[in-house]
C-alpha cells in the first residue's frame, strides 16, 4: 500500500484574476460597435415591418457573434499580438485570460449568437451568422492572414457581412440592396486597413505578418489604396443612379467619395518623412467616417420618412 | 476545537475572490438576459414561435 502525504505535494494552479472587462475587451469592442451600426442599417432598411424585441434580439445575436469572432481571433493570434505594440495591451499577451479561456468563451458565444438568432429570428440568417464567424475565424484569421498580402482583401468579407444578416433575419430572403452593402464594406476594407498598416508597418514585419507594405512595399501599396479607393468611391455611388438609394444618399456619397479619393491621392504623393506619415493617419481617419456618413444617411432616411412621411 | 485553524488547500487571495465574485455576477447577468429574451420572443410570437422558416 502506498500512502501519499498530500502536504509534501506542491500545488501551484493558475487561478485567474481576470475581470468581466478582460472578458469585454476579448470582444474587440470598437469592432463590434462598427457591426453593430452596419447591422442596423441593413434592418432598418429592409423592407416591411420588424417587431423592435425581435430586431433587438438580431442586432444582440449579430453583435455578440462578432464579439465571439473577436476573442476567437485573439486566442489564434496570441503570440503575434505580444509582438505588436498595438496588440500588446489585449488580455492573453498581458497574462489576464489563457488561451484555453479565450477559446471557450469565443466558442460559447459563437454557439448561443447563432442558436439563438436561429431560433428566435430564422435559421437563414442564423446560418449566414455561423458562416460570418467561420470565414472570419478559419478562412481569414488561420488561413489567410500570415500567409498572403490578400489577407485582408479576401478577409474583408467577414466584415461586410453583418448588414446582409441582419437583411436576412429582418426578411427571411436576400435582396440586392444588403448586396450593395456587403459590396460597399468590402471595397471599403484594403483602403481602411493598408493605411493602418502603412504607419504600423514596422509591427507587422516584426510579427512577421504578410501585410501588403511590408510584402510588395510603401509605394505599391500607396497605389492600391489609389485604385480601390476609385473602385470604392464608384461603387458606393452607383446604387443612386441605379435606383436603389435615393439623391440625398448619392449627394453625400458623391460629397464623402471626393473626401475619400482627396485623403487617397495625398497617401499616394507623399511618401515620405512626416507628411507621408499624417497623410495615411488622415486616410485611416477619413475612412471611418466615410463608412459611418454613408450608412448614417441611409439611417437618417428611414428615420425621417417614418416621421415625417410627406416629405417623400 | 481551534477555530483559527488554517483551511486546507489552496486559499485564494482577495483579488481573485473579488474577480471570482465579478464573472459569477456577469454569467448571471448573461443567463438573465437569456431567459428574459426568449421569453419575449415567445410573448411576441404567441403560436408562431414553432414556425421556423429556413
Amino acid at each position: 500500500m502506498t500512502v501519499v502525504d498530500h502536504n509534501t505535494i506542491e500545488l501551484s494552479p493558475r487561478i485567474s484574476e481576470a475581470a468581466p472587462a478582460d472578458y469585454i475587451a476579448l470582444l474587440k469592442p470598437r469592432v463590434m460597435s462598427l457591426v453593430i451600426f452596419t447591422a442596423l442599417v441593413g434592418l432598418v432598411i429592409a423592407p416591411g415591418h420588424v417587431h423592435p424585441v425581435l430586431a433587438f434580439t438580431s442586432i444582440l445575436c449579430i453583435a455578440v457573434g462578432a464579439g465571439a469572432s473577436g476573442a476567437l481571433n485573439m486566442w489564434y493570434e496570441s503570440d503575434i499580438d505580444a509582438l505588436m505594440s498595438r496588440t500588446a495591451n489585449r488580455p492573453i499577451p498581458r497574462g489576464r485570460v489563457t488561451r484555453p479561456e479565450a477559446l471557450t468563451f469565443g466558442m460559447t458565444l459563437a454557439f448561443f449568437s447563432v442558436m439563438t438568432l436561429g431560433i428566435l429570428v430564422n435559421w437563414f440568417a442564423g446560418g449566414l451568422l455561423a458562416f460570418t464567424i467561420f470565414f472570419y475565424v478559419v478562412v481569414y484569421t488561420i488561413g489567410l492572414k500570415r500567409w498572403t498580402a490578400q489577407n485582408i482583401v479576401i478577409g474583408g468579407a467577414a466584415g461586410a457581412l453583418p448588414p446582409v444578416v441582419a437583411w436576412v433575419a429582418a426578411t427571411g430572403s436576400l435582396s440586392v440592396e444588403p448586396l450593395l452593402l456587403f459590396l460597399i464594406i468590402f471595397f471599403w476594407t484594403p483602403p481602411h486597413f493598408w493605411a493602418l498598416a502603412l504607419f504600423r508597418n514596422d509591427d507587422y514585419a516584426r510579427a512577421g505578418v504578410p501585410m501588403l507594405p511590408v510584402v510588395a512595399g510603401p509605394d505599391a501599396t500607396r497605389l492600391q489604396i489609389l485604385l480601390y479607393t476609385i473602385v470604392l468611391v464608384a461603387i458606393a455611388t452607383a446604387p443612386w443612379p441605379l435606383g436603389y438609394f435615393d439623391a440625398v444618399y448619392g449627394v453625400t456619397s458623391l460629397v464623402l467619395g471626393a473626401g475619400m479619393l482627396g485623403f487617397a491621392i495625398n497617401v499616394y504623393r507623399h511618401r515620405v518623412g512626416s507628411a507621408a506619415l499624417r497623410a495615411t493617419r488622415k486616410l485611416f481617419a477619413f475612412s471611418i467616417l466615410y463608412l459611418f456618413g454613408l450608412f448614417a444617411t441611409l439611417l437618417l432616411e428611414v428615420v425621417v420618412r417614418a416621421l415625417v412621411p410627406s416629405i417623400w | 476545537m481551534d477555530d483559527k485553524r488554517k483551511p486546507d488547500g489552496i486559499v485564494l487571495t482577495e483579488a481573485q475572490l473579488k474577480s471570482r465574485r465579478q464573472r459569477s455576477v456577469a454569467i448571471a447577468l448573461a443567463l438573465g438576459v437569456l431567459v428574459v429574451l426568449f421569453f419575449a420572443v415567445t410573448l411576441v410570437k404567441g403560436p408562431a414561435v414553432l414556425v421556423r422558416p429556413l
